[in-house]
């Protein structure tokens, strides 16, 4: 009995550690940035297509539909399933390339990146942490560089509107996939990293956006500003990081 | 005698797997905010206050659940006015104030207006979206008057691929923990906490 617990402890133990709740999500890279008090915010990277994502799982389920009538031994089945795969993918992706055409025309003008660095740096100035924060359009100046601690570049690699809910067909929500580096001039050293997802709370009809510029514009310059405010937010909470 | 050995081990196995509550699959999805990735922030920009928090409340139009997926409820494992509770807590404290119902400077009350997780299913992936919704109130303890309400969003958007069964799980971890982070980095909140006279200097 007594030579039995050892085994036991260890079998309850490697239990435990073999089901044990997956690791958390990865923490973006950080250290803390106290002492810097002059940043400059600028656009990065080149502006991004805008996209209409709905998921739609039509017409790729009557295709599975009528594939149940074909037997599963049948040599058509092999062929049959991926082609009806690629044509789900083509429809859909005819059909949302059209839509993210209409909107793009509706948009023109709009620089996403450019609305998100500006309220990255709205943001960061309303905190009083800083003693200077600037928004510039395009890269600074050897001067701009020499006078600031940091430089923030901000990149939009994704924007447009994405269905986020099961039932409500033809209302969309906004969205904005945004990207921050934090950077010291002259040396390089990267201060802060982070990558946000940013959704409006929000659901719109999409057919209201397409027909509207002026409503198209503003949904999109509402949630392209949170995203900022976002990005913001995470670089302000990471400063004293691990203090 | 020796028959029963092996018998009393394996129930001793189970009876901690269980107790352990990973041995048994359950329905509740463990949201957390640890507390190892809090930091000190815009809110410990305010000096020092005592902070009475009030028990947080649900205010969630369906409180039996926070989503469905593949025809079953998505529950939580614990309530989730407890996640959300604690999770201001370790807020408040990191940030350098005091909880307590004694002597207070202010109090603070929370909602949860929505803790949801979507899921969109498509051919060939599904996406989840998570969302908490959260009101802070401040108040005055000795008026009761209303310092500042204030909402905070926190959303979070995952594509899975139909084959995966765990990518979707902490999504509403990261929705929780930008809720946090906006209320952290608040400077409305942290300026009106800024102001409240201490009760040692009224």
């Amino acid at each position: 009995m007594v030579r039995a617990i050892p085994a036991g402890l260890a079998l309850v133990a490697l239990s435990l550690v073999g089901c044990a709740s997956s690791p958390p999500p990865p923490r973006p890279s950080a250290r803390p940035f106290d002492d810097v008090r002059r940043v400059i915010v600028v656009p990065s990277g080149t502006e991004s297509a805008f996209a209409v994502v709905e998921y739609s799982s039509e017409p790729g389920r009557t295709f599975d539909e009528i594939l149940k009538w074909i037997p599963p031994w049948s040599p058509y089945q092999a062929v049959l399933r991926p082609a009806a795969q690629l044509v789900h993918r083509g429809i859909n992706w005819a059909l949302e390339a059209d839509r993210a055409a209409t909107a793009t025309s509706r948009l023109q003008g709009l620089s996403p990146r450019s609305v998100v660095a500006e309220s990255v740096a709205r943001t960061l100035e309303t905190t009083g942490w800083f003693d200077e924060v600037r928004f510039v359009e395009r890269e600074p100046s050897a001067e701009e560089r020499r006078r600031a601690d940091a430089i923030v570049r901000v990149a939009v690699p994704t924007w447009g509107l994405v269905r986020v809910r099961d039932v409500e067909a033809g209302l969309l929500s906004g969205f904005a996939d945004v990207r921050g580096q934090m950077a010291m001039p002259r040396t390089g050293v990267v201060l802060w990293e982070e990558s946000q997802d940013v959704t409006s709370p929000e659901q719109i009809p999409v057919d209201t956006f397409l027909r509207d510029r002026d409503f198209a514009r503003q949904e999109m310059i509402v949630v392209l500003e949170r995203a900022g405010q976002r990005l913001a937010n995470e670089l302000l909470y990471s400063r004293s990081a691990g203090r | 005698m020796r028959r029963r050995r092996p018998a009393s081990l394996a129930a001793l196995v189970l009876g901690v797997l269980a107790a352990s509550g990973c041995g048994v699959k359950t329905a509740g999805l463990d949201v957390r905010y640890p507390e190892a990735g809090v930091n000190r922030s815009l809110l410990a920009s305010a000096p020092p206050r005592r902070v009475e928090m009030l028990p947080v409340v649900d205010r969630r139009a369906d409180t039996k659940r926070i989503g469905t997926r593949e025809g079953g409820d998505i529950v939580t494992s614990r309530p989730v006015t407890d996640i959300v509770g604690e999770a201001l807590l370790l807020e408040v404290k990191k940030n350098g104030h005091t909880v307590t119902a004694d002597r207070r400077d202010v109090v603070l009350a929370g909602a949860v207006e929505e803790f949801r997780l979507d899921v969109v299913g498509s051919y060939s992936s599904t996406q989840y979206v998570g969302r908490v919704v959260l009101a802070v109130t401040l108040a005055d303890p000795r008026t009761g008057e209303t310092l500042l309400i204030r909402r905070y969003v926190g959303i979070s958007r995952r594509v899975v691929d139909k084959d995966s069964d765990n990518g979707w799980r902490d999504v509403m971890d990261v929705a929780l923990a930008r809720t946090m982070h906006d209320f952290a980095t608040d400077p409305e909140l942290a300026s009106v906490m800024t102001r409240r006279l201490t009760a040692f200097n009224p």
